[in-house]
């Protein structure tokens, strides 16, 4: 019975030497090839995958997905009986037809690979595009456009040549990261005692502060109400949550320990008889 | 329960491998540590150290001979593991002439490690510092490219008896100039996986170093080598930070 159906599939011819059957076949092919190229990308991602670096990891699975998916393909074509020759030939002409036609695809797949030859920046790594004013954690960078997710938890697609064209600035490239603040003390205190003060405060409360650069303190202008010293302390790149959103508190708290005045703004009037 | 900081009164427990009995207590320098059994195959883990933090943990246990090891551990987990590096900064210089040789030993900070013991394996359990204050990073280098560490300031020590119990372990370092000129040395860096510490009662000990500084082409540079040691001290177990490698799988895709 099915021996029958498929003889009288054989013999329904499409276009020339093409059958039903044979497409049928070609149809099992790619869709064979399609599962497994999923399963094998899902295997990988279950027991590769967590022991490699994100971007290595996302590179090879692309690889083997789209590696899979050409070997099916040319499975296919070969069950059809299409010679691929002809397709070379043409190959020329009809890619200057799509370059034109297609410009900003095909530029954004240049620049896809461009990117992952050239690394700017890897998956995982928290970048800012200034230019864009996006920064957030690089997700992957695709085909044709990269994701950014940002700190808000929202997702933002970049095409891969404004990517790839924009200033990128890496949060995670250097080993460390500086972290800075500016508080004022009133003219009548001591800005040795206010900087050791602050000094101590932060070397036993900010286990994440460096010891080596010390922190630095510049006084950095004599203001209307104050004197303002800049501070700037080091810290691991991966602790930026641990420093910069606490540092403020911790020189406040180290003033106020100290009986230092952070003063608020004040105007000297002298009346004309004065 | 709040603990007392005043150490200098207390008797603290010592290193060692310890029966899981139905309670135990470990007093260490600003740390209490409690195992409690809550059933006949479970025990409970308490600490709390001198911030008033508090770790708690249910630990199921196959049999009854699961024991306690504390012990001396490599000094990189508090505030977070970042780096396998230290950077020991001494309290005063070492000069070395030209073609000499020096050994000195030095106090290399700690943390204590908390092993569950069966069958021969040790399983990291938890770790504590008892010098939190002191326990601190610093970059050997310059930002980009420099190497990030953990940083103490040490001072020197007579022998490998002179070191502060539960924070400080005794190092020997031996140091060679084979340059033709005058060098001081005020700093060390290098990677303290490679050495192992040792334990007698509330004592520790760690693997030295060979520092030989020499010409490399048209560069100086001090070359820097673990060498293991040869005591009767027990061997510490190595701490393995297990939540950092493992991966949580929630279904199929």
């Amino acid at each position: 019975m099915i021996l029958e159906f498929l003889q009288s599939l054989s013999e329904m011819q499409i276009v020339g030497e093409l059958t039903v059957l044979s497409l049928l076949i070609g149809g099992v092919i790619m869709a064979g090839g399609v599962i497994i190229a999923k399963i094998a990308k899902l295997l990988f991602h279950k027991y590769y995958a967590p022991s490699l670096p994100k971007d290595t990891a996302q590179n090879i699975s692309k690889l083997i997905y789209f590696g899979i998916l050409i070997i099916s393909f040319l499975g296919f074509t070969s069950s059809q009986g299409i010679d691929l020759s002809g397709i070379m030939v043409a190959g020329g002409i009809f890619a200057v037809v799509i370059g034109f036609a297609t410009q900003s695809v095909v530029s954004n797949l240049i620049s896809g690979l461009f990117l992952i030859v050239e690394k700017p920046a890897k998956h995982g790594d928290t970048i800012e595009l200034p230019d864009m004013g996006i920064s957030g954690t690089l997700l992957d960078i695709g085909t044709f456009s990269s994701k950014v997710r940002r700190f808000d938890g929202t997702v933002t697609r970049i095409p891969n040549e404004k990517f790839f064209t924009s200033n990128i600035r890496s949060l995670t490239l250097s080993t460390v990261r500086r972290a800075d603040a500016t508080v004022g003390i009133s003219y009548q205190s001591d800005i040795d005692h206010a900087i050791l003060a602050m000094k101590n405060e932060i070397f036993q409360t900010m286990p994440f502060i460096l010891q080596i650069p010390e922190p630095e303190f510049r006084t950095e202008e004599l203001g209307d109400s104050s004197v303002n010293i800049h501070v700037y302390v080091w810290h691991p790149r991966d602790d930026w949550s641990n420093a910069q959103p606490i540092l403020l508190n911790t020189l406040k708290r180290a003033l106020d320990k100290s009986g230092i005045e952070i003063p608020f703004p004040q105007r000297v009037i002298w009346s004309g008889k004065d | 329960m709040k603990i007392m900081s005043n150490n200098s009164e207390k008797s603290f427990s010592d290193f060692g491998i310890y029966d899981l009995d139905d309670q135990i207590e470990f007093i260490l320098p600003n740390t209490l540590i409690k195992f409690t059994r809550i059933s006949d195959n479970a025990f409970s883990y308490y600490r709390e150290n001198s911030e008033g933090i508090v770790i708690e943990k249910i630990i199921p246990v196959k049999s009854d001979t699961t024991k306690i090891e504390l012990a001396p551990i490599r000094p990189l987990n508090y505030p977070a593991r970042r780096t396998n590096h230290i950077f020991l900064q001494f309290d005063k210089e070492i000069y070395l002439s030209e073609n000499s040789a020096a050994s000195i030993f030095v106090n290399c900070p700690i943390e204590i490690g908390v092993f569950l013991v069966h069958d021969s394996n040790h399983d990291s359990l938890d770790w504590v510092t008892c010098d939190p204050l002191n326990s601190r990073f610093g970059l050997y280098g310059s930002p980009d490219t420099g190497t990030l560490c953990k940083y103490a300031k040490v001072s020197m020590a007579t022998d490998y008896n002179d070191s502060e119990p539960y924070v400080e372990a005794v190092m020997q370092i031996v140091v060679e100039n084979t340059l033709s000129f005058g060098q001081s040395i005020s700093k060390v860096v290098f990677p303290i996986t490679d050495n192992n510490l040792y334990y007698q009662n509330s004592k520790a000990i760690v693997d030295g170093l060979k520092i030989t500084m020499k010409k490399r082409a048209a560069v100086n540079i001090a070359d820097v080598q673990t060498t293991s040691l040869e005591t009767d001290w027990s061997t510490s177990p190595t701490w393995e930070d297990k939540t950092a490698s493992t991966h949580m799988e929630m279904g199929l895709e």
